[in-house]
């Protein structure tokens, strides 16, 4: 038996979610932030057996599982763009009105990339390998945007 | 007093107004009456009146609260501070609360901002200390053309006369007061330390008075983003653990298909459809493609009710917070589980019942929906029961 | 029909838990996750090389952060290994071990490592809960997992003032447990003369589920290592306990026709009676020697007693009031304290198993039952009814019983 399509009755209803919600950053990642917030500087953790420094933050170098919670090392406010994208669609949940340039950023003194967004440059003429440089926001949220974005040097 | 936690029953009160937050409490109208009983405990009340505060001490009776909490000091101090689990005090009865204690522990956190025990170690330090390093907390790049030079007269011990000058991209620090200045600060040094180690709270101190500005106002506002923020020497920064407090506001669209569709089709017009399994003969309320007991589809809708019978019921005293908007409801509620007429006996929805009938609420109680004033085919349409009590309870 | 026939046993090897409360604000979740499996792998005597697939899993609704599997390989060890999701609500750590144990049962893994995980406090349980239910026509009427309708039925059923006192001295009963358990993150202290004061005064949440009655709202992970038969006749640092078998019993989706003029067989009921059956139980009071039941509320736990134990009219309220269900009386129920000491939801049902687990072991610790258990049986529950009734064994030694 064929089953007889018929949506007159086919209805859509709206609905809403809008639940409060916390998130603890736990103690490395407040330190990490609240560097950021006051001293206008980027910490990562060095895994002294492999030679990596992590940004952001984690307990564990995730290759040899070496605790390095307590090896801060001060990174660069500078680094090296090594890949990006452009958002071009608008929605009220991103940080930026698009188009916008969302890069990565190895840090001097990372090993690992740091993402965040790129501006001061035409997103028609930004390429990898550029330089850029950390902006600190003016007004601080205890959010990675503390860093309110990275602009070429 | 004695101290638990290292703070004491009446170090909380007397910082309530400070903590107090009016633009918050524009629609309160409570009092709150508190007993902590034991060494260090008493009695206090504090009455929120639309956005104004009033906190006293109270020797015997707690009398006009529309809602009291009665603990022990300990417990009143750790609860306040976080190191107890207010819901765990009051599982084990240690904390009670007459009147709701939900309406509490949401309006509380919302009109004050959290008490915070006095950090002992910024005591330590002197607004000397902090004036010491100005010249390496300066930011050349935010000040930028800025050209101004800012006096503070800090009074009392570790204090002292000093001008701060700005200009072309440097920053330097001299001892006594220049003339002319931008503008002037005076105040005990004592405040002034508490505001750069984040203590005294520097708004507050600006409007109590307790900062004395001459000069430009404007000025004085803009002084601390030519600086980084002070920080305590040898203070571990881990003390502070940041929690991010959000909503994620989502818009959902729902689609009914084409079976359940009959249901919301049905409540358009006022009706009840339910669609009946062709091999166990149950109505499947609301009607689904294909009854899960027999696995078989099924086809065939029949109308129920609109009157039913209540089979079992919930009243709520605990609201949460309703997902679709933040807001809390109204307790207590009623959601009563109804077989409608005409319906087979396992078939129950479960509906609102109007708040006026639930001291009335029994099992097996008659009632008959209330509905929307227009219906659009939305769960909008039907608000739920009430009691018809023209034919009597069964 | 083939049931659930094992292409080869599978035994725990390893347990790991952080402690449970109601605020970890110094650990976000991926380190609290990490501290879980160090311990298991501690446990085990194992590296994180030695782990062939992890199944992680919580209710990602729960604590509001999208995909956490791939925030939390930080902590899991994930990194370059196969990985599953589980999240299942409530019955989600149970749905772990049962994912587990198959993984390791069906020889695709050797050594599986699962992972449950949750922190309610930084998420909005009961309004995810509610913003869950069918949208059409459950929303904003169902009270999450707080509901009175047990209790009204235990109280129409025996009285008032029986059932009041049943449900408390489960409560009371669950909080000595508790007390014994270090890792417990509720533990009041409570005691039986509390009872009368507790049954007035506690505050009504919905109908007669009180505050007191209901499972707290806990930060906590668990995490546990499954291998295979082979695997373990190479040798095990700590004594393996088996998995014997478990059982998955969902239902039709609408709650309320649980409440309609009759009651139709309750998943646990079916559960327990198809499990006890295919394994040749026909006593399970007797055979098990222990039972760790996710336990959400003191009325649901009253309740279902009855049902996994497939008792009869009042035996359960009789054995209850005979201290049967206590710490050194015929079956111990929870020991650990239960899921209303501890409910970090995504960790808790696997919490059942691991705490089970313990007493085979005789490592449970200050709450270690003083008779030996040989025979022990864990449940998890979750969303509209989901039951997973599980049986741990300490000897690889049961019979067979055809499966037909």
């Amino acid at each position: 038996m064929t089953m007889q399509e018929d949506h007159k009755d086919c209805f859509v209803l709206e609905g809403k979610m809008a639940l409060p919600n916390q998130n603890f950053a736990g103690r490395l990642g407040s330190r990490f932030l609240i560097a950021i917030r006051d001293r206008k500087k980027i910490m990562g953790l060095k895994c002294n057996p492999c030679g990596k420094t992590f940004v952001p933050p984690r307990e564990y170098c995730e290759k040899c599982w070496t605790k390095i919670a307590d090896n801060w090392v001060e990174l660069g406010t500078e680094g090296e763009l090594v890949n990006f994208t452009v958002v071009r669609y608008g929605d009220r949940h991103l940080p930026k009105k698009p188009p916008y340039i969302l890069g990565q950023i190895r840090l001097d003194g990372a090993d690992t990339p740091l993402v965040h967004i790129v501006e001061g440059i035409d997103p028609r003429d930004v390429e990898s390998g550029i330089r850029v440089k950390a902006v600190f926001a003016e007004k601080t949220t205890n959010t990675i945007m503390d860093i309110d974005h990275f602009e070429p040097v | 007093m004695t101290e638990y936690f290292g703070t004491t029953v009446a170090d909380i009160f007397a910082t309530m107004p400070k903590r107090f937050k009016p633009e918050e409490a524009k629609e309160v109208d409570i009092a709150i009456g508190y007993e902590a009983t034991g060494e260090g405990g008493g009695k206090w009340k504090a009455t929120i009146k639309h956005g104004t505060l009033k906190v006293e001490t109270v020797e015997g009776e707690l009398t006009g609260c529309k809602t009291t909490i009665h603990t022990d000091a300990e417990t009143f101090v750790g609860v306040t501070l976080g190191k107890i689990a207010a819901l765990d005090a009051l599982s084990s009865q240690k904390l009670r609360v007459a009147g709701d204690p939900k309406f509490l522990m949401l309006l509380l956190p919302k009109i004050f901002t959290p008490y915070a025990a006095p950090a002992k170690k910024p005591d330590a330090v002197t607004a000397r200390d902090i004036i010491a390093t100005i010249a390496e907390r300066f930011r050349p790049e935010k000040a930028e053309g800025v050209a101004m030079t800012i006096g503070y007269d800090l009074a009392g011990e570790g204090g002292g006369k000093w001008t701060i000058v700005i200009r072309e991209g440097k920053c330097a620090v001299r001892e006594g007061l220049a003339d002319p200045l931008t503008v002037k600060m005076t105040m005990e040094a004592k405040t002034y330390a508490g505001m750069m180690v984040g203590t005294i709270e520097a708004v507050t101190a600006f409007t109590s008075g307790q900062v004395k500005i001459e000069g430009d106002m404007a000025a004085a506002g803009a002084t601390a983003k030519y600086f980084l923020k002070y920080v305590v020497p040898g203070a571990t920064e881990a003390e502070e653990l940041i929690s991010l407090r959000v909503i994620n506001s989502i818009e959902q669209r729902f689609a009914t298909g084409p079976v359940m569709g009959r249901w919301f089709a049905g409540i358009r017009e006022k009706k009840f459809l339910a669609n009946r399994c062709p091999k166990c003969g149950r109505t499947q309320i609301p009607p689904r493609e294909i009854c899960a007991w027999c696995r078989v589809r099924v086809h065939e809708f029949v109308e129920v009710g609109p009157k039913g019978v209540v089979t079992h019921f919930d009243i709520v005293y605990f609201a949460s917070p309703d997902p679709l908007t933040g807001a809390v409801r109204d307790t207590p509620y009623a959601t009563a589980y109804v077989v409608f007429d005409g319906a087979t006996e396992r078939e129950a929805i479960t509906l609102d019942l109007k708040q006026e009938d639930i001291p009335r609420l029994k099992e097996g109680a008659r009632v008959r929906p209330v509905w929307a004033e227009v219906t659009t085919g939305s769960y909008r349409d039907l608000i739920g029961v009430e009691l018809d009590e023209e034919e009597g309870s069964i | 029909m083939k049931m659930h026939a094992k292409n080869r046993n599978v035994a725990i090897i390893g347990i790991g838990q952080t402690s449970l409360s109601s605020h970890k604000e110094d650990q976000n979740q991926a380190e609290m996750v990490h501290e879980a499996v160090r311990n298991a792998l501690a446990d085990a005597g194992l590296k994180i090389g030695d782990i062939d697939c992890i199944v992680h899993g919580n209710m990602e609704l729960f604590e509001m952060q999208f995909a956490p599997d791939l925030w939390h390989s930080l902590g899991t060890g994930a990194y370059g290994k196969d990985e599953y999701r589980i999240t299942t609500g409530g019955t989600t750590g149970a749905t772990l071990v049962c994912a587990a144990d198959n993984l390791v049962a069906s020889g695709l893994y050797d050594t599986v490592l699962a992972i449950g995980m949750e922190k309610l406090q930084e998420g909005n349980t009961t309004g995810g809960i509610t913003n869950m239910a069918d949208p059409l026509w459950f929303r904003n009427l169902q009270t999450g997992a707080l509901t009175g309708t047990t209790a009204q039925e235990i109280i129409d059923e025996f009285g008032e003032e029986r059932a009041k006192r049943a449900a408390m001295r489960y409560r009371i009963m669950m909080d000595k447990h508790a007390m014994l358990n270090q890792r417990a993150h509720r533990r009041l202290g409570l005691e039986y003369s509390q009872m009368e004061d507790l049954m007035a005064n506690s505050p009504p949440l919905v109908g007669e589920l009180r505050l007191i009655h209901m499972c707290s709202q806990s930060d906590g992970a668990c995490a546990m290592i499954f291998t295979s038969e082979e695997k373990v006749k190479q040798g095990t640092k700590n004594p393996p306990v088996w998995m014997r078998d478990h059982i998955q019993v969902h239902r039709e989706e609408t709650i309320p026709n649980l409440f309609g003029f009759n009651k139709p067989e309750v998943t646990h009921h079916l559960a327990a009676r198809k499990l006890f059956a295919r394994n040749g139980i026909q006593d399970p009071v007797a055979y098990f020697d222990v039972f760790e039941m996710y336990d959400p509320s003191a009325w649901w736990a009253v309740d279902w007693l009855r049902e996994f134990f497939l008792l009869t009219g009042d035996e359960h309220l009789r054995m209850l009031e005979a201290g049967d269900f206590d710490m050194d009386g015929r079956i111990p129920i929870n020991p650990s304290g239960g899921v209303i000491a501890s409910n970090p939801i995504g960790a808790t049902a696997m919490l059942r198993l691991a705490e089970a687990a313990l007493q085979i072991r005789g490592d449970a610790g200050g709450h270690q039952i003083k008779k030996e258990v040989r025979h022990a049986l864990a449940s998890g529950f979750g969303g509209t009814f989901w039951s997973v009734l599980m049986i741990l064994e300490k000897e690889l030694n049961w019979q067979e019983v055809n499966h037909d």
